[in-house]
């Protein structure tokens, strides 16, 4: 079997590794048009802020494509994938050849339409390059400004703070994290991230971003005539800075099979098998448009742990196995100034359908919100009091009726005791052998 | 394919809730490794197994070492992983504290301090095996090479 996977991240690799838990002798071609080793771009921020260094990006070690026995083209670009030939066709001209292909090319960062977007110092935060262009701007730079205050809008302005640059979060919702979470859930963060000295301007955009003509301490090589020098806002407000960083979401890379059969929307549909809708052609991770596991919708969560299971389900169905995939979830964590928040599905839910539980502390920053609908948990926020997130997760994915433990739920004590009444109650839910062994 | 390794079992007819596991797992993760001095450590050492109660049943509950584990798939710097016994494994120099892994694990099995997470690792380091299981009275715990 010719197996040939275009992109190395989350979903490639994990491909990688499941082709290879059952078929030794395969041949395997990875392609990636990043000249980097294995790395995890979710820890980019980690290592602008300071925390780890960039040799930590590596979440694989070196000798990873040696020790899979994987032919990996490094550096090159996949231009177009030829799907009624089995083929792809490289950005230098040359041409490879599949039997089951998998597109793993996952997604880029947004850019915005707005005058000056294209000056020095505006960046996006997706790869290794970027991140070391802003590190390398840093070193000059005061004032900072966050387009977004999204996942990793925040990430970004949390990483240039604790580098000492003054930093504002300009967010067009009523809200941070507005993706993630609720309004009052939000509030935590925001409150502890302005306290902490993250400027936040909410339900405002950037009109302009502004260039300097002459910047005596930004040597950038490139015209001084564009270098970034401040942000003007919708409402008028000049902001100074000479960092911006634009976190407005991202867009799926499947340009590679525009002219093909394959189907796309916001990214490449693909089937509970993440089989896109030409055979032997799986779609896995930012990349690929599944289903939603808690609404049924066919959408992009474009998360890691997302693209790591859906690169191992499409990994597994390319060696024939016929593995169904569960869906995706939209989850989240996150940390800033030793504030922990998980939130997980619909956190904002609309309607009367649903019912809410809340358990609420503002003085200790705890907060507790469990959305359920019949009875089941559609989604969750947790803040501080993060520790029990999994067993609500467990609870959401299974489908299971809590309408006996809502109490104890919400209360202090809940801990993975609690739902054992329901892993015997619901004994064919809980399949795995992880449950049963419990039982004994 | 990966074997499936060790486990560490309760048996809940057997469980007094005493939590002498609690302790040698905290001992036994300990700088010191001794009680006397481990209750001076900084940080304070912390225990992966915990003592749980539901109606009449009390458990002694920790990381099951799952099959396919939820942890490792959501793991984004590759600090866990499954070592060649089955076991799942954790490598601290290699942890953030995004606690991706917390979000996932269906047992709630993972422990947090600052910026590291901690789970049962099957007391690798030690040659005479889980120390849960030696302290346990009335043998409760119990390893079973799957
Ligand atoms: C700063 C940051 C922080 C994040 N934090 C989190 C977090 O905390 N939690 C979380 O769940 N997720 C987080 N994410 C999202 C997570 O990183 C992505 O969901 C994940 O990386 C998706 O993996 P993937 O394999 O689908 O695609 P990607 O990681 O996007 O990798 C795709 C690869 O394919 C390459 N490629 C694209 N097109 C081609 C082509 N035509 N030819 C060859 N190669 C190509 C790309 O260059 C890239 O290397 C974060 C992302 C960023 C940027
Ligand atoms: S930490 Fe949790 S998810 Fe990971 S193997 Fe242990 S029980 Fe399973
Ligand atoms: S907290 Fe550590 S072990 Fe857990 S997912 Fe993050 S990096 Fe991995």
């Amino acid at each position: 079997m010719n197996y040939l996977i275009i992109g190395a991240s989350a979903a490639g690799i994990s491909c990688v590794e499941a082709i290879r838990s059952i078929d030794m002798e395969g041949k395997i071609t990875v392609v990636s048009d990043e000249n980097y080793p294995v790395y995890s771009r979710c820890m980019l921020s980690y290592y602008l802020a300071g925390i780890i260094p960039e040799g930590k990006l590596k979440y694989r070690e070196d000798d990873f494509y040696r020790k899979f026995n994987v032919n990996a083209i490094i550096g090159k670009k996949v231009d177009a994938v030829m799907s009624s030939d089995k083929k792809v066709k490289l950005s230098d001209g040359s041409v490879l050849t599949f039997d089951k292909l998998l597109i793993a090319t996952g997604s880029r960062s947004k850019m915005e339409k707005i005058p000056g977007i294209e000056k020095e110092g505006v960046f996006g935060l997706r790869n290794i390059d970027d991140a070391r262009k802003i590190e390398k701007r840093l070193q000059n730079s005061k004032a900072a400004v966050m387009l977004g205050g999204g996942l990793i809008g925040l990430r970004a302005a949390y990483a240039l703070h604790k580098r000492g640059i003054k930093v504002t979060v300009v967010v067009k919702s009523k809200h941070v994290l507005s993706q993630m979470l609720d309004e009052e859930g939000a509030k935590f963060i925001q409150d502890k991230i302005e306290k902490e000295g993250i400027k936040v301007l909410t339900g405002l955009a950037a009109k302009e971003i502004l260039g300097n003509k002459c910047s005596p301490r930004i040597h950038s090589g490139v015209s001084e005539a564009n270098s970034v020098s401040g942000v003007v806002l919708e409402n008028g407000e000049k902001i100074d800075c000479q960092i911006v960083i634009i976190g407005k979401g991202v867009q799926a890379n499947m340009e590679l099979v525009k002219n093909t059969e394959i189907k796309t929307e916001k990214g490449i549909v693909v089937n509970d098998y993440l089989r896109t809708t030409v055979s032997d052609i799986y779609a896995a991770g930012d990349v690929a448009q599944a289903n939603d596991l808690i609404t049924g919708e066919s959408t992009i969560n474009a998360l890691w742990p997302n693209a790591v299971i859906q690169g191992k389900i499409a990994g597994f169905n390319m060696v024939e196995k016929n593995i169904k995939y569960d869906g995706s979830i939209s989850m989240n964590s996150v940390e800033f100034f030793e504030l922990p928040t998980i939130s997980c599905g619909i956190t904002k839910p609309k309607g009367e359908e649903y019912e809410i539980l809340v358990r609420k502390n503002i003085a200790s920053s705890i907060y507790r919100k469990i959305i359920l609908k019949d009875n089941k948990i559609v989604g969750f926020v947790l803040v501080k009091d993060v520790d029990k997130s999994g067993i609500f997760g467990l609870l959401l994915k299974k489908k299971i009726n809590v309408s006996s433990i809502k109490e104890v739920m919400m209360g202090n004590n809940f801990d993975f005791a609690k739902i054992i009444p329901l892993i015997k109650q619901y004994k064919s839910e809980f399949a795995e052998k992880e449950y049963s062994e419990i039982l004994i | 394919m990966l074997n499936e390794g060790k486990k560490i079992y309760c048996d809940v007819s057997k469980c007094l809730g005493c939590r002498s596991c609690e302790l040698a797992c905290a001992v036994e993760h300990s700088k010191s490794k001794t009680l006397f001095n481990a209750i001076k450590e900084e940080p304070v050492p912390i225990h992966r197994r915990r003592v749980q109660a539901v109606d009449e049943i009390i458990i002694s509950d920790a990381c099951h070492h799952c099959e396919d584990a939820p942890c490792i798939s959501a793991c984004m710097s590759g600090a866990m992983y499954k070592a060649e016994d089955g076991s799942t494994q954790h490598i601290e120099e290699k942890c953030v504290g995004c606690w991706m892994c917390i979000m996932v694990c269906p047992f709630a099995a993972i422990s947090r301090q600052t910026k590291l997470a901690l789970k049962c690792d099957l007391c690798k380091d030690n040659e005479k095996g889980p120390q849960c299981i030696i302290s346990c009275p009335t043998k409760a715990l119990i390893s079973k090479e799957v």
